[in-house]
């Protein structure tokens, strides 16, 4: 049955987790990573069933928990389906009853019981399979412990059965989705990611499906920043309504990326209609006229010039792929310049790649030219390109969806029986997928 | 991308004019003053009013040259300009009000009221003093005017409020 039915692809984000089959060319659900349990308070129990499990019974208060017996066991197991999961959840909790909980933290699962509940309800819920009948590609963060896919595993074919199971690194996925562009030749997984979602930017570096652990960089700066920019400049206007959520808003219908900020605000006095208007819908149906100003090209600008957002983090995102690169050792370098890949929400703003491209363009040039005048030789130069294509916003999740459904994907996972025979620890290693 | 320093800079050489380190640029302007009248197009209070709204995000700046202290005077100046208005003022108004800010007792570098004593020279002796007092008087007058013109370029009953957004913001954490 399992060598017929489409693999399921699960990617789990802090913010989104995005949902479904592979082959197809955007996921079925995509809701945030939430889920919703019953408030402890409500019941009388010592040990809080929302607590995971190895917490639970490694506290003092273990003794409470043997001579609990077999009744609260049952009103336990009760209370363990009564939970919400994604938009539900966030539904959920705005009653008494229901706190709201992110299993997921910095891209790494911290919940693992309310994890396998979060699983529990997208597969039998929202996907509506049968994990027996069904391989599983599930993604995982750069610089995941081996403990926690084990973790993964063990939850995967103990708890659900699940055919096989394959665990990608979101990074190496990123680069697959990138085929898709036209500027893509030669279908490598060697490049640097730009991944910008809603908590963190990761510019991550991978050489022929290897992760460069030592040199990847984090950036304090991504969607939520842009938001709360938009709205602090709202703010300052004294504009009607100014909520996040219409920053959100205007941050995805009108904001793009500039060349230049001053050369900007000038075109935005010759061009009055540069200015835009987004038009709020309130509770009781009245409509709210909010203008939209000078944010539209500033807002994605923090990422170019944080200094303009935040006075602690100053490093401009081109600055830092460039040291990034040059973590990197020296034989990849070129290659990474070459095949600059962009995913997530956060690098949708129009022109962004463009951008990039140029700033770090600038930067490599002055570098090469230095080392000229300095060694009095000729440099070949180096490439730098940066693909933007139209998968951009559930990349991870597309390239999943592109390697799952090749022949091959199989025979890369372990199966139920692999798992039985080697136990946990098999998961520790997975063979790269071979480039078609 | 750091803060946008001013294109005088370049054409700055050995006998420019200033006072301490201050440039006197020209400036093409009908108010009376010092100020040799500008060559080109594009003077000095044309590049404030152009840079201010871009550098106001700016906390740090470094200081290349005298003329990049005009362009930093200008860009606090107009601040000072939006602090004194609202979106309430009119034309008239505010052409009253800025008049009034442009001319009233202002502190020159040296003084003891001055802001920026850390970043800029005195003047070395009375007669340097009065230039300057009279070209600064004559650079605040002809930029307050020009911001007016832009301020209301749209609408003469009320300024611009994409304009008026920046009184919020403080050029390098300064203001005069």
């Amino acid at each position: 049955m399992s060598s017929t039915t489409p693999a399921v692809i699960m990617d789990n984000g802090t913010g989104l987790t995005k949902l479904g089959f592979a082959g197809n060319d955007s996921p079925s659900w995509v809701f945030p990573t939430a889920i919703a349990t019953r408030a402890s308070a409500s019941s009388s129990k010592p040990s809080a069933p929302s607590k995971p499990s190895f917490l639970s019974s490694s506290t003092s208060n273990s003794s409470s928990k043997l001579s609990g017996g077999n009744l609260s066991s049952i009103k336990r197991d009760m209370e363990d389906l009564d939970f919400y999961i994604g938009d539900e959840a966030l539904e959920a909790a705005k009653g008494p009853s229901y706190s709201l909980h992110y299993p997921i933290r910095h891209g790494q699962i911290e919940n693992w019981d309310q994890m396998e509940r979060f699983w529990e309800n997208s597969i039998f819920k929202y996907l509506k399979c049968e994990p027996e009948d069904h391989y599983f590609l599930l993604t995982e963060p750069p610089l995941n412990p081996p403990e926690n896919r084990e973790n993964t595993a063990e939850i995967m074919f103990e708890s659900f059965n699940c055919a096989g199971l394959y665990i990608a690194v979101q990074a190496v996925l990123a680069l697959a989705a990138s085929w898709t562009s036209s500027k893509v030749t030669d279908r490598s997984l060697t490049g640097t990611v730009i991944d910008s979602g809603d908590g963190v930017t990761h510019v991550i570096p991978v050489a022929e499906g290897y992760v460069i652990g030592s040199a990847i960089k984090n950036i304090p700066i991504a969607g939520r920043d842009i938001t709360s920019f938009i709205q602090t400049l709202l703010r300052d206007r004294g504009e009607k309504d100014t909520s996040l959520k219409t920053a959100e808003q205007i941050k995805q219908e009108f904001c793009y990326v500039c060349p230049d900020i001053v050369k900007e605000f000038n075109k935005f006095d010759s061009h009055p209609d540069m200015f835009a208007k987004y038009m709020v819908e309130t509770v009781s149906k009245s409509k709210i006229e909010v203008d939209v100003g000078y944010e539209r090209f500033l807002a994605p600008e923090i990422f170019f010039n944080p200094e303009i957002a935040s006075s602690d983090f100053l490093t401009p995102l081109p600055t830092i792929v460039d040291q990034v690169i040059q973590a990197s050792p020296i034989d990849v370098r070129k290659n990474l310049y070459k095949n600059i890949v962009l995913s997530g929400g956060s690098t949708m703003f129009k022109d962004f790649g463009r951008r990039l491209q140029r700033d770090l363009k600038t930067l490599v040039n002055e570098r090469v030219q230095q080392s000229e005048r300095l060694s009095g030789t000729k440099s070949s130069g180096v490439a730098v390109q940066v693909i933007s294509h139209k998968r951009q916003k559930n990349a991870v999740w597309f390239g999943g969806s592109l390697l799952a459904q090749t022949g091959e994907f199989k025979s890369y996972c372990y199966t139920k029986q692999d798992y039985e025979e080697y136990g946990p620890n098999i998961v520790r290693n997975f063979s790269l997928f071979s480039v078609p | 991308m750091p803060a946008y320093h001013s294109t005088f800079l370049a054409e700055e050489t050995q006998d420019s004019r200033t006072v301490g380190n201050f440039a006197i640029l020209p400036i093409k302007t009908k108010f009376k003053g010092p100020a040799f009248p500008s060559l080109s197009d594009y003077d000095i209070i044309d590049e404030v009013l152009d840079l201010f709204r871009a550098n106001s995000f700016f906390k740090n700046f470094e200081i290349k040259g005298p003329a990049d202290r005009a362009l930093i005077y200008g860009i606090l100046f107009v601040s000072q300009c939006l602090n004194s208005l609202n979106i309430r003022v009119s034309h008239n108004e505010a052409v009253k009000i800025l008049t009034n800010l442009s001319l009233e007792n202002f502190a020159i570098p040296g003084d003891i009221g001055f802001p920026l004593n850390s970043l800029y020279t005195s003047p070395k002796d009375k007669n340097e003093e009065l230039l300057l007092r009279q070209y600064l008087s004559q650079f605040r007058q002809e930029l307050s005017s020009r911001l007016i013109e832009r301020l209301y370029a749209e609408d003469k009953s009320k300024p611009s409020k994409y304009w008026l957004a920046f009184t919020r913001r403080k050029f390098m954490n300064k203001s005069l």
